[in-house]
């Protein structure tokens, strides 16, 4: 059996548009025919049903009932108004003080976040590719974090960065790297290296678990091929691994964006989101504007995260898309 | 091989990997350590890196006062049936996503990474109204069938993402050879997919295992609680119970890090295992 | 072979799985008798383990009922008990806390259970505390008191007698002079075991009365009986920049972020000589292994200038929900729960200030640690039981809030005086635009 050449698998990702009957697909997939267009429909539409079915169920449908709160004056601690408001709770949103710092936060939380996450995760998987003695048990120990819930992560996490009796301090003074013990979780700066620090310590389990298994499907001979050619080591990583696994890289990254921006478990588990509201991000604001009932409010926001994410989510993809476009 | 590396490659390589693995390790070094200390000693200074006495009593405390054997079958059965559950559907949908053009794909597609963006507490209301309508609050059933459908999309996109690395030679030389495309799918990708699968399973798995809000709104009674809840006892904004906390959290984590040193043999073989190899 | 046995397997293990898991939904049901849900919301598992036991005793007493306890975990249980409540089924008994009362009673969650309790024998065991808070301002029973909350000073005996100091302090002001002069950061020893984070706020609101007690209104401790906040007495700068010095020259610099945990950590292990906290912290403390008995005792809570302290009360009980389809059998279980050996056992194993008079001459109740409460109790003039606006729609918000601006004011964001005057703003302009509350 001969193996597809990495082309093979930038299949472009059209989307939309009508079924293609006579579309001449790339590296050598064979024209689908017309002729089975009714069968076809039905294929399509049978392995679809129950995907289709339980996530319109027990995600959208709820999702969509819910949202209409963010419409209305919905407050758990007075349910004898709950008038349809319009956009008031969105006005309520903007206006509040707390918004740009809010903004900002998240914007940094995902970033700071996210580039070392995907570099040292790249570099795990990197690494792991090539066998060695104990690999196994090495992956199954560094992709413990994974196990455990963001939430008692944000705990374990407050612990260890407490100023007086935490695990951190201690060791940072031991090693002498320190002399007097840092407060960590009362500055609203190191407060906020502390969670992304935790957050960077959970999420790369992920990136090298993905790279990883994306890595494993690329074929040897192109290695050695690129060996042949005298290809170094920098330029069989951009020449050959990275282009391979292209389409894992731009999704893994997109899907860690959407969960990172939220993922409000971490930052109320450690810090609550203060002091005085600093590390505060979109998703746990809404979370303490859901704590005080004020379900109308906190629902506009999570309608305003779903928009923001759905918009780059967009722009990413048409990005990455062009992108793969033009390599294949 | 190919690409020899330098000894000082090699030095820089494990220094790094060594590095991460002593970081990723110490936090659950040190809940077991904290789980090992006797009531009192968790409170202690100077800190003490191992317990002066070693002390099971949180262990045992969870399985006298807390049916802390009940909470891991619950979990245990939710999470592995609406892992299996979700995987096998989903493999439907991405090899459908993978394979056709069609009319609304993008959408659909679309319609996956949505589901990843919505926050829960939004929907979590009209969720427990429609599962006390069909009768499926406090039942192990429901929270599998809810969990089955929150695994699915992304579970879809990840699949999908295999397939598309697989020639659909492979299942057409099948259906050629007389395989329906359902028998081609199980035949013939099937176990060429089968670290993907793997992987998409542990995700599915690991996350209904560590699932917490859901648990509490659609779980009653004792008999029904899930491991994160229980965890969730031991911890509030009122009181932290440290030691039953990290006695607690050290077996919640033993079956996810089981599974992970059992399939990381799967994620290693690769997706090229029938491949021939140079 | 292995193609089929993946197929096989998988196909296998989620029918099985799925199969398995098919339970018939609450147990019970089938022996005839009644039963009820009951919701807890401060879980702690060795509470429940309490609670377990005395409705194994109830369940004995009345072999027609069955109680199913609910024990959600304690920061998840008040959205679940409010989804219960919203989709009417499922809850009959539920703890209701002065936090939520309010907002439960408002949404005609709550049944008044005054009906049902018109002829219960028990009202003459409890105490008048407890008598008072079962009835609301229009004489509606939302809840039964089970206990109740109220702070003590925990002190350490040994460094305050090497500072110095022959008794505990007395006054807020005290507390900052000894505090001042037992920290000693390089040693790893700090004075107060402040808390900066969440709940920081009542501490500080708890020192402003104090310093107000003069002229507070006691049936709503954040109004002056001249219908002014307290917020907006002279005295209230005062409180606020001592509290802020208590912070700056007697406490550990990270106690900013310290919530429970941290405060009683800090206490406990050693590091803190003082602490404010409820009752239930006794039990926490006598179990540490870095002080022993002998370094620590409680103290009757700081004063003012004027001599005088505040005590709010914090109450919890037991209510009936609206949708409930057995409310006699509920009340009963209410009823049971309130009286007797079982309301004993309960306050007394969960550290709380008891709402029988039976257990109050508890000689328990009058050694040790809890000695300070009796004579809180012996002095009511000097220690004044306050009642705080917490059943107010907004209290929830206001706790946020205020525990932001504490945040703020500790790391020097937001002066002592512009705080309190915000402070002042919000309560009036709350009290304007919802007179009723």
């Amino acid at each position: 059996m001969t193996l597809s050449t990495p082309e093979h698998t930038e299949r472009p990702a059209t989307t939309g548009g009508a079924p293609r009957a006579t579309r001449t697909a790339p590296g050598g997939h064979t024209p689908r025919k017309r002729v089975f267009n009714v069968r076809r429909g039905l294929t399509i539409a049978g392995f679809l049903a129950p995907a289709v079915l339980a996530v319109t169920v027990f995600v959208y449908y709820p999702m969509i009932t819910g949202s209409q709160m963010a419409f209305r004056h919905w407050n758990l601690n007075d349910l004898t108004d709950t008038s349809w408001i319009g956009l008031g709770n969105f006005r309520d949103i903007f206006a509040d003080p707390a918004w740009g710092t809010v903004l900002s936060n998240t914007v940094f939380w995902v970033v700071a976040s996210i580039v070392p996450q995907f570099l040292i995760g790249f570099a795990i998987a990197l690494w792991l590719r090539r066998r060695f003695r104990l690999r196994g048990l090495y992956q199954a120990l560094i992709f413990f974090p994974w196990a455990i819930s963001g939430f008692l992560i944000g705990i374990l996490f407050r612990w260890m960065f407490n100023g007086e009796f935490g695990v951190v301090n201690d060791l940072l003074q031991r090693a002498g790297l320190i002399s007097q013990p840092i407060p960590w979780l009362a500055d609203p700066d190191t407060a906020m290296t502390a969670v992304v620090i935790a957050n960077v310590w959970y999420g790369v389990t992920f990136f090298a678990i993905m790279i990883l298994a994306a890595l494993q499907s690329i074929p040897d001979e192109l290695y050695e091929a690129s060996a042949l050619d005298g290809a170094g080591r920098v330029r069989t990583l951009f020449n050959v691994t990275i282009p391979s696994i292209r389409g894992t890289l731009s999704l893994t990254v997109l899907l860690r964006v959407i969960w990172i921006f939220n993922f409000p478990d971490l930052i109320f588990g450690m810090t609550g989101g203060g002091p005085a509201d600093q590390t505060h991000i979109v998703t746990t604001w809404m979370i303490s504007i859901a704590q005080q009932g004020n379900y109308g409010k906190a629902s506009a926001l999570g309608l305003i995260v779903m928009a923001t994410l759905f918009v780059f989510s967009l722009f990413y993809l048409t990005a990455t898309r062009e992108r793969k476009g033009s390599t294949s | 091989m190919i690409n020899k590396p330098s000894a000082a490659g090699r030095a820089a390589r494990f220094a790094f990997l060594g590095i991460w693995l002593v970081i990723t390790l110490f936090p659950l070094y040190w809940i077991i350590v904290t789980s090992l200390k006797g009531p009192g000693a968790i409170f202690s200074f100077p800190i003490s890196y191992w317990p002066d006495h070693i002390s099971f009593e949180n262990y045992t405390g969870l399985f006298s006062h807390a049916q802390f054997g009940t909470y891991l079958i619950n979990s245990l059965i939710c999470a592995a049936a609406a892992g299996a559950t979700a995987t096998t559907i989903a493999m439907l949908s991405a090899y459908v996503l993978a394979r056709f053009e069609f009319r609304g794909k993008g959408a659909t597609m679309m319609a996956a990474l949505v589901t990843q963006m919505i926050p829960s507490f939004i929907a979590l209301g009209p969720l427990y109204l429609l599962m006390t309508h069909l009768g499926l609050v406090d039942n192990r059933l429901g929270l599998t069938l809810v969990y089955t459908a929150i695994c699915i999309p992304f579970c879809t996109v990840m699949l999908r993402g295999f397939f598309e690395a697989i020639p659909d030679a492979l299942e057409e030389a099948a259906m050629i050879d007389g395989c329906s495309r359902f028998g081609a799918l199980f035949r013939v990708l099937l176990p060429v997919l089968r670290p993907g699968i793997v992987a998409a399973f542990i995700f599915n798995f690991v996350n209904c295992w560590n699932e917490l809000f859901l648990s509490v709104t659609l779980m009653n009674g004792d008999a029904r609680k899930t491991v994160p809840t229980a965890l969730n006892d031991f911890i509030s904004s009122f009181n932290i119970d440290w030691g039953s906390m990290s006695a607690a959290a050290v077996l919640t984590i033993a079956p996810t890090m089981v599974l992970f040193a059992f399939a990381s043999r799967y994620i290693v073989q690769g997706l090229t295992s029938g491949a021939v190899k140079g | 072979m292995r193609t089929r046995n993946m197929a096989v397997t998988l196909a296998v293990a989620s029918a099985l799985a799925l199969s398995a898991c098919a339970d018939g939904g609450s147990a019970g049901g089938k022996s005839g008798a009644v039963h009820i849900s009951m919701v807890e919301s401060l879980t702690n598992p060795s509470r429940t383990v309490v609670l377990k036991k005395l409705i194994g005793q109830f369940e004995a007493q009345n072999p027609t009922i069955k109680v199913d306890l609910i024990s959600p975990p304690t920061d998840q249980a008040d959205q679940k008990i409010q989804q219960m409540l919203q989709s009417g089924t499922g809850i009959d008994a539920l703890e209701v806390r002065d936090t939520t009362v309010g907002a439960f009673s408002t949404n005609g969650w709550l049944h008044d259970m005054a009906p049902e309790l018109k002829d219960w024998s028990g009202w003459a065991g409890l105490t008048d505390n407890a008598t008072r808070y079962s009835k609301d301002t229009k004489g509606r029973t939302f809840y039964i008191p089970y206990g109740f909350y109220g702070l003590t000073l925990y002190y350490r005996t040994d460094l305050t007698a090497k500072a110095g100091f022959s008794t505990p302090p007395a006054s807020w002001d005290d507390l900052l002079t000894q505090a001042s002069a037992v920290q000693k950061p390089d040693l790893h020893q700090y004075g107060y075991a402040f808390r900066g984070g969440k709940g920081g706020s009542n501490l500080a609101v708890l020192q402003i009365e104090a310093y107000v007690a003069d002229k507070i209104d006691r049936d709503d401790a954040y109004k002056l009986t001249d219908g002014r906040t307290i917020f907006a007495a002279p005295e209230a700068l005062d409180a606020l920049n001592t509290y802020l010095k208590l912070f700056q020259q007697a406490s550990p610099p990270s106690s900013v972020a310290w919530g429970f945990p941290e405060m009683v950590q800090g206490f406990s292990s050693g590091s803190t000589a003082f602490l404010l906290q409820d009752p239930e912290v006794i039990a926490t403390v006598g179990q540490s292994k870095a002080i022993n008995t002998g370094q620590w005792n409680t103290a009757p809570l700081l004063t003012g200038p004027g001599g005088k302290g505040c005590q709010p009360v914090g109450s919890a009980g037991w209510g009936t929900a609206a949708s409930s389809k057995h409310k006699d059998e509920t009340a009963k279980l209410i009823e049971f729960l309130a009286q007797g050996d079982a309301s004993a056992t309960f306050t007394k194993e969960n550290g709380l200030v008891p709402v029988v008079k039976s257990a109050a001459d508890d000689p328990f109740y009058k050694t040790g640690p809890w000695a300070s409460y009796l004579a809180m109790n012996q002095s009511p003039d000097k220690y004044l039981t306050v009642v705080q606006p917490r059943s107010v729609a907004w209290w929830s918000e206001w706790s946020q809030k205020a525990d932001a601006d504490v945040q703020r004011m500790l790391l020097g964001k937001v002066s002592t005086k512009d705080l309190l005057a915000d402070w002042d703003a919000y309560w009036t302009a709350k009290w304007k635009n919802q007179p009723n509350q």
